[in-house]
This record gives C-alpha cells, structure tokens and sequence, in this order.
C-alpha cells in the first residue's frame, strides 16, 4: 500500500525509543540547513545511510530508489538556479541565444551543487525517521510536545482512514479496469470522476458508521490507546548527544573559518 | 450520465490530448531541507494565524456537532488520498491533483487549512512529498493560498451567476495555478538570480515547472468539476452533512 509505511514496521530501529529517533533526525536536519554546506552533506547522508540500511534493515536497492524519488523537484528546481537568462554573459558557461546569453556563473554552480548535497541529506534525516518509527509512535512524540488534543485526535483517525479509503479506491479501480473502464482515454477519466465520487459518498457514509461504532464504546472524543513504552538506553542517548555536538562543532567551524564549502 | 456530464467528459479528453505530454510528477512540494532556515521559520509563522483560525472553526463545528469529528477526519483522509491518486493521462505519466480546491469548495478554506497541514505532514512521512523543513512554505501555498483563493472564486463566481460548473472549474483551476504561483514566489525569495534579483528568479521557476503544472491545473479544474456534477446528483444527504448542500441550495434560490 504505502511503501514507507510498510517499511518502517519491519525496521529493526523499530523498537528503539520514539522521542530519540525524532530528536536525532530533526536535530541532524537542522544542522543540515543551518551549515547548507556540501561537505556537512555528504557526511549526514553517510551516517542517516548507514543507520538506516545497515542499523535499520531497510534493503540498499530500496533505499536508493526512495532517494531519488524527490528527484524531479531537485531537477527542475536547481537547474532554475543554475541556469540565467541575460544580456551579459556569466563567468561560468555562456550559451549565445539571440541578443541574450543562457549562462550560469562559478557561485550560482557552488550554491547549485551545495543546495542538492543539502536536500539531499535532509531528506535523509526524514527517511531517516520516516523509515524506523511507525506514525502512531511520532502521534506520542507529538503529544509529549504538547501538540493540542484535537489535532493530534485527527491525525490518528486520518492516519486509520487513509488506508480504509486506499483499499476502497484501488478495489474500485480494480473492478473499473476488470471491466476495461480503463478502455480509452475518454472512459477512463469516466471512471476516475465516477471513483472519486463513490469514494467520497462511502467515505462518508463510513465515517458515520464508524462514529456510531465508538459512540456505543463510550467514545468521548479520545481514543485511549496503550502506549507501548521502550525506554531510551544510555548508550544511545550518549552516542546521540556525542555525534550531534560533533555535527554542530562542525557547523560552527566551518561558519567561522569563512562561508560554507 | 446527463448530457452535460458527457459533454464535460469530452471537454477533459480533448484537453487531455491537446496537451500531448502529461505532467511527469507532483514536483511543486518544496522539498525537505531546499529552503534556507530563516524562510523556513518566516513561511511558517505566516500560516500560524490561518492554522489557528482553521483550528478555532473546526472546535466550534464539534461543540455544535460532535459527530462531525469522525466526518472531518474522513475528509482529511479523502483529501490525501486524491491527492495521492494518479489521474489518468496519456500512457506513461503520471500527475496528481492537489485536492484543495475540491477541499475548499466542500469543506470550506478555514477546516481546509488544519485538514491540509495534516496531510502534508502525513505526505512529508508517508510519500516524501515535501519535508518537515518546508513544511511552513507548503503550507502557505497548499493549504492557505489555494483553498482561500479557490473559495473566493467560488463565492465570486456565485454572486456574478456564472454557471455552477464554470464557477467549479474555475475555482479550482486557479486555486491550483495561485498555488504553483505562490511556491515559485517562495523559491524565487529563497534564491534571487544573479542576473536580476528575485523578480528575474521568479520568472525562472515559474518557466521551469509551467509545462508540468499549467496542464494539471486544467485537469484538475474540469476533473473537479466533473466531481462535484457527479456529487450533486448522487449524494444530496452526503454534501448536506458536509454543510455543501445548504449553499447550493441558496445558490439555486439566487440563480
């Protein structure tokens, strides 16, 4: 269904405590955007690749291929930055177009280069995250960092609902195609329109089944789950703390002697 | 199907085929660490006061309704799901909706706002469709830009009489467009040009991602529209719980 979220429950990170593993990856990130230098980057992007593949079990291929799923956004992104349209040509690469220049210069490539090692490690840090610790644990992290009631109680149930309404959307797509509804372009998009409609009148029609349903269990807009507790070992909280000072010496260093490489 | 209905599907086909090559991917999601942190923070705090607001609308629905919980949690699902969904095109690619724009015109842009963090935060986790970072920049585009704007079209297009369908595409056809608008805006802030400032950078980002975001904007308008056709002639008792039907039915009066 969700690849991600599949993944991350065979994590062998998995039962790691929740609120060291948020730590880590949002304090790495930080520094991530803080130093945006390529060398912090590339180092970042080691130690979240090798937590998550060798430390958490998630298979290389796998990995890899997440990796570059932001791909078309750092693409189009980046090459906007690189790339400039002028009647003066840059110090880097010049391509004569008419009366203007599509060219690019020596700094607009460094901050071109630096910003994809940047995103590219803080995505990272997400995968880092996203891949060890199941959502229902970051809803208790949330929760100790005093998220209000309310929307953490919506993301629970829409966290649940999103999987009930993908299964209802892919069987209907699979009953649409079985009765080649995927035909052509034109039935097709007949299907989609009628899909997205059945989901949203049964979607409905679900949620107030389902409300009837805690109604009669007492529901008084709280769903009490028991919180499974893995209390954090010292040695990893120690070896937290030792590589984020580390990372944030390193940052501070590398602002100190004079612009990030 | 009503004969409007299928003179709506063949608009979309032929729009579809016109357009040749469809979109590659949802790329307009600000990625994970691409914004430098004080835009970061800024994006953010300017989303702060929709979110409370969305916040303040949502517990006052409960406090009249409290079996509207469960109903907003569905919405938020449904929101993410279509946005997740591929929509057909031609063979090969694909594109997403946004999924604001139906959002607002259903659930209204104040719940959209909250309905929209939540689900970008579930896309940043669950898809990494944008990040925790850029979470403040996607949020003002996605969650406050769009809806408000698609809702104001929506209110707009009512009080000149236009018909339901223009209104409906139109909505959110231009939510969509104000959205991808809005995050070129933001990257061009983040990353002026060397070769005239920001307004030069924004001219940039907006040719970049135009060939993949000026088609999906139309889809997504004549496929909302589509929807919402569809809606209104199956599920009466279903848009009025969503408090849809009751304007529609104003709207009828006035028209």
């Amino acid at each position: 269904m969700i690849l991600i979220d599949r993944l991350c429950y065979f994590s062998r990170l998995r039962y790691v405590n929740a609120g060291e593993k948020t730590a880590f990856s949002v304090l790495t990130l930080l520094a991530c955007i803080l130093s945006r230098s390529a060398m912090i980057g590339l180092f970042v992007l080691a130690a979240t690749g090798v937590l998550t593949v060798h430390k958490g079990g998630i298979p290389l291929a796998r990995y890899i291929k997440l990796l570059a799923a932001p791909g078309a956004f750092l693409l189009l992104g980046t090459s906007a930055i690189l790339i400039n349209v002028s009647r003066t040509p840059l110090d880097a690469f010049a391509l004569p177009a008419g009366p203007y220049y599509i060219t690019g210069s020596f700094e607009g490539l460094m901050q071109g280069q630096r910003l994809l090692l940047t995103a590219l490690a803080s995505v990272s840090c997400l995968y880092f995250l996203a891949l060890s610790t199941p959502m229902t644990d970051i809803l208790a992290v949330l929760k100790k960092l005093h998220v209000p009631a309310l929307v953490l109680e919506l993301m629970l149930l829409i966290y649940r609902f999103i999987f009930v309404m993908l299964s209802l959307a892919s069987d209907i797509t699979v009953s649409q195609h079985a009765r080649l509804g995927n035909f052509s372009l034109a039935s097709s998009r007949k299907s989609f329109v009628a899909m997205v409609s059945s989901v949203f009148i049964l979607s409905i029609r679900r949620s107030g089944e389902i409300f009837d349903a805690l109604e009669s269990r007492c529901y008084d807009g709280t769903l009490r789950v028991l919180p499974e507790d893995h209390p954090a070992k010292l040695s990893e909280i120690v070896g937290i703390a030792a590589f984020e000072l580390l990372l944030y010496l390193a940052v501070i260093f590398l602002k100190q002697s004079g612009g990030a490489r | 199907m009503t004969h409007r209905q299928k003179k709506m599907i063949a608009a979309v086909t032929v729009c579809s085929l016109a357009w040749g090559i469809a979109p590659a991917a949802n790329a307009m999601h600000i990625m994970e660490g691409y914004l430098p942190v004080s835009y970061c923070i800024a994006w953010g705090v300017l989303s702060l006061p929709f979110l409370a607001a969305g916040l303040m609308k949502i517990r006052k629905t409960l406090d009249e309704n409290r079996r509207a919980l469960t109903l907003l949690a569905m919405s938020g699902a449904f929101i993410f799901v279509i946005s997740s969904l591929k929509i057909p095109s031609v063979t090969g690619s694909c594109s997403h909706m946004t999924g604001t724009g139906l959002g607002a015109i259903l659930f209204g842009p104040c719940t959209v706002s909250i309905l929209g963090v939540i689900v970008l935060i579930f896309q940043a986790i669950l898809l990494a469709h944008g990040g925790l970072t850029s979470l403040g920049a996607n949020t003002f585009s996605m969650a406050v830009a769009g809806p408000f704007l698609s809702y104001g079209i929506y209110l707009l297009g009512r009080k000149c009489k236009l018909s339901r369908l223009m209104t409906v595409f139109l909505a959110a056809f231009l939510g969509n467009l104000f959205t991808y608008c809005v995050t070129s805006v933001q990257l061009a802030l983040a990353f002026p040009s060397q070769a005239g400032g920001a307004a030069a950078s924004a001219v940039k980002f907006l040719g970049v991602f135009a060939p993949t975001q000026l088609p999906l904007a139309v889809v997504e308008g004549l496929l909302t529209a589509a929807v919402v056709v569809c809606l209104e002639a199956y599920a009466k008792p279903e848009l009025k719980s969503v408090g849809y039907l009751t304007e529609v039915q104003a709207y009828g009066k006035e028209a």
